[in-house]
């Protein structure tokens, strides 16, 4: 049919052709990039539309619309554009890690002994719980179970990012919802370095990659933070606090660090939080304290998950890894409630199940950590990472509305009718 | 005594006071102010001994009373009480806590008005002017001994509300600009259709009468619908002085509170004779001196016609309070008030030396929450 629809247009073409000799031939395809741009807007119009129209986070609209027109649906966007966005996604996908990381405040823990209960609790229950889950439910290995755990623990600091910045939430939920997405995304990505030792292990006859891999990213991630963390200050010192240059600074640094990870192999995600982390905590004179990402960050926010939407794999879905992902789901959410609910403290116990609810989701990371493991061992690592991908792609859905209804249900939305038009 | 909407008027101890302070909830990563109120008082483990701590309009501030007491020193104990449990809960909530009229940046149209019947009829009756209302003050309570004495005091007080004005200034910035106000806040107040002075009252009858007319015209149900710069307090048996900007300190406050004593008992001593009438004509004039210029204000004497510059008011006044100072044991705090005199010490310079020292109004806050919690071991220097 839409060679049929093509014909009279490519003879006009090609009739002209004979006359214009600097036209290229018929274009036999859509350029990548263009195509990849004509669904970011469409990304676009659908997350407006769904905020506007049913008040869902405008992140699931992005995720949909690389799910519909990515390579497991309609096929619009190939697995070659997929590539091209990548730097995009991962640029996107920095700068939100950097964002929390940023906002990332230790110091409350020690001033607030429930939080300190709560947060081990999270870790070490989602860990453990979804860990044996994979083990004996599931039937993974050891090693690729605790990989599971590993990608699948923490909550998903994009979506909650952006989630709380929409709806521009504040208060106690809210907060704690942010601390604990941020604990435990780095708890995940310890547990993800040690758990990459493991799966070498496992894989290979040789000690060495077991131990040199995690040391790798690890003190790479490290590395790569402190040094572009450094640079930032230094120069943003030079700046007067708050400025367009000082933002400048921040994003430019924070990209220097996007490319440099990504040349040495580490993870992005990782060396971004961390370089958030260490911008937080390494700065007495609060150089960069204030200076915060323009509004542009949602731009590229839609890439990211438009680009994650259009990698979950759901060409190869299931019915057995599909309920398989649900009880990770299930075991996941009764992990990080039983954890808030145990920790008692001066929160109100529906307050604390909220926060609950609102640490729910499971996005962006998640996926590249999985992809990341399996890159490495292509013949077992994509279908035995097919759990938590799987589990990714419903929360990738299920997740902004969960955190968008915690946040509504604790009250602490700004009051009033959600703007039906603008970006953010 | 007469029953009316207003209430019986309670008689209590002579100058006994109360004071309340509406503080600043701030967020701990920008210093922007932040929506916590509910939060905090939600989580609350504390007995009350102290005093209150209650919400107020919007949910980025709260208010702290404290107990009626007799003397300053018990004003000081109680606030310091506040000021420990305060600085747990905050911490706990990991929410920051300030003084100052104004928050210097924030946005009002972000503010949201707290649950409740009264929060939520005052922002149907007020609209926007409810949210731009989070300005924060002092409020202090002298204790009378009868109705009258406190209609005569409320009017006594409205000539030195310009005083009070000066030494508590502290909201020179409002939305990320210098006003050029040493108190900005005040004009917050202005806006309100009931703000200003009491009018030329007779005693406690003619104030009942006055207030009936008011009703009868619909204008004002309650005594809460008055935004008078000093009214009686019936239902506590005070006059209420009403016009202070929340200090950056808990000491200048009751240093404030000292001062209002002191004035009180001054006043209720020798009686001199009220022109409520002609200070009616001049009293938004040096109401907006004192906003406007603080100590450098030029302040108009209806009465000698002429005007007089501030800091000679104050010094003469700090001079004539000094005895009923020392009788009501209360002249240490008012000699820390003094060196606020000086053109460039009080809060407003402070912040202003702040931002000029920071270049951004972010830091000024958060050194402003440190100056009103300031480490337990470590005194606030500057009020010393």
């Amino acid at each position: 049919m839409l060679d049929s629809l093509l014909a009279l247009p490519r003879s006009l073409w090609e009739s002209l052709l004979e006359r214009l000799f600097f036209l290229p031939p018929f274009p036999e395809s859509i350029d990548s990039l263009a195509l990849f741009s004509l669904l970011l807007v469409i990304g676009l119009l659908i997350g407006e539309w769904l905020h506007a129209r049913v008040g869902w986070p405008k992140v699931i609209g992005y995720v949909l619309a690389g799910t519909v027109f990515g390579p497991s649906l309609l096929g619009w966007i190939s697995i070659e554009a997929l590539a091209q966005a990548r730097p995009i996604a991962d640029a996107a996908l920095g700068l939100l890690m950097m964002e929390v990381g940023r906002r990332l405040d230790i110091s409350w823990l020690g001033r607030n002994p429930e939080l300190l209960r709560s947060t081990l609790g999270d870790i070490v229950l989602s860990f453990a719980l979804i860990f044996l889950f994979a083990l004996w439910v599931v039937g993974l290995t050891p090693a690729w179970a605790a990989a599971t755990a590993a990608v699948t623990m923490a909550s998903a600091p994009a979506v909650v990012l952006l989630t709380i910045d929409e709806y521009k939430a504040q208060g106690q939920v809210t907060e704690r919802v942010i601390l604990h997405t941020a604990i435990s995304s780095a708890a995940s990505f310890v547990a993800f370095a040690i758990v990459l030792g493991i799966v070498h292990a496992e894989q290979n006859e040789g000690w060495l990659n077991a131990l040199a891999h995690p040391l790798w990213v690890a003190a790479g991630a490290l590395l790569i933070a402190g040094l572009t963390s450094r640079m930032a200050l230094a120069i943003a010192r030079l700046l007067p606090k708050r400025s367009l240059a000082q933002v400048f600074v921040l994003i430019a640094c924070a990209l220097l660090a996007v490319g440099i990870g990504r040349m040495l192999a580490v993870p992005v995600f990782l060396t971004l939080f961390l370089m958030g982390v260490l911008l937080a905590t390494h700065d007495p004179q609060q150089t960069l304290r204030y200076t915060q990402l323009p509004e542009g960050h949602w731009l590229l926010a839609i890439v990211l998950f438009v680009v994650v939407g259009a990698s979950l794999p759901w060409q190869n879905f299931t019915w057995l890894t599909g309920l398989q992902a649900l009880g990770l789901l299930a075991v996941r959410a009764i992990a990080k409630t039983a954890a808030l609910a145990l920790a008692g403290g001066s929160l109100p116990m529906p307050k604390r199940l909220l926060v609950g609810m609102g640490i729910q989701p499971l996005s962006a990371t998640a996926v590249f950590m999985a992809y990341e493991i399996a890159s490495l061992y292509p013949e077992i690592g994509s279908s035995t990472l097919a759990l938590p991908l799987f589990a990714a792609a419903i929360m990738e859905l299920a997740g902004p509305a969960l955190c968008r209804q915690a946040l509504k249900k604790s009250g602490e939305c700004e009051s009033g009718t959600p703007e039906t038009g603008g970006i953010a | 005594m007469s029953s009316t909407p207003l209430g019986e008027f309670t008689d209590s101890a002579a100058l006994t006071l109360g004071v309340e302070l509406e503080l600043q909830l701030v967020s701990r990563r920008d210093f922007d102010l932040t929506r916590g109120a509910t939060d905090l008082i939600g989580s609350l483990d504390y007995d009350g001994r102290y005093g209150e701590i209650k919400l107020e309009i919007t949910e980025s501030m709260i208010e702290i009373s404290t107990q009626p007491q007799a003397t300053v020193d018990g004003i000081a104990a109680d606030l310091g009480g506040l000021r420990e449990t305060l600085r747990h809960h905050s911490q706990r909530n990991n929410i920051g806590i300030c003084g100052g009229g104004t928050h210097p940046f924030h946005r009002w149209p972000e503010r949201r008005i707290c649950p409740g019947e009264r929060f939520d009829d005052l922002y149907q009756r007020y609209g926007y002017l409810a949210k731009q209302f989070t300005v924060f003050g002092q409020h202090i309570h002298v204790g009378c001994t009868s109705a009258d004495d406190a209609i005569w005091l409320t009017q006594a007080l409205g000539v030195y509300v310009p005083a009070f004005i000066a030494l508590s200034a502290s909201s020179p910035f409002v939305d990320g600009v210098d006003s050029f106000f040493q108190s900005a806040r005040l004009n917050a107040v202005s806006a309100f259709p009931l703000s200003g002075q009491c009018p030329p009252l007779a005693g406690w009858a003619d104030f009942v009468e006055h207030f009936s007319f008011l009703q009868a015209c619909g204008i004002a149900q309650s005594i809460k619908d008055l935004y008078w710069d000093v009214r009686p307090k019936p239902e506590f048996g005070t006059v209420e002085i009403r016009v202070c900007d929340t200090p950056l300190t808990i000491e200048q406050a009751v240093a404030l509170a000292a001062l209002a004593q002191s004035l009180a008992r001054w006043l209720l001593r020798t009686r001199p004779e009220l022109q409520t009438a002609k200070q009616l004509h001049v009293a938004r004039y040096n109401k907006f001196q004192a906003c406007r210029y603080g100590m450098a204000a030029m302040i108009s004497d209806p009465i000698a016609l002429a005007q007089q510059p501030m800091q000679e008011i104050l010094k003469a006044l700090f001079e004539t309070l000094a005895d009923d100072a020392r009788e009501l044991g209360c002249e240490h705090w008012l000699k820390a008030l003094r060196h606020g005199i000086a053109d460039e010490a009080g809060d407003a310079a402070w912040l202003r030396a702040k931002q000029q020292e920071h270049g951004n109004l972010n830091d000024v806050v958060r050194e402003a929450t440190e100056r009103l919690m300031p480490p337990p071991s470590k005194p606030s220097a500057e009020n010393s």
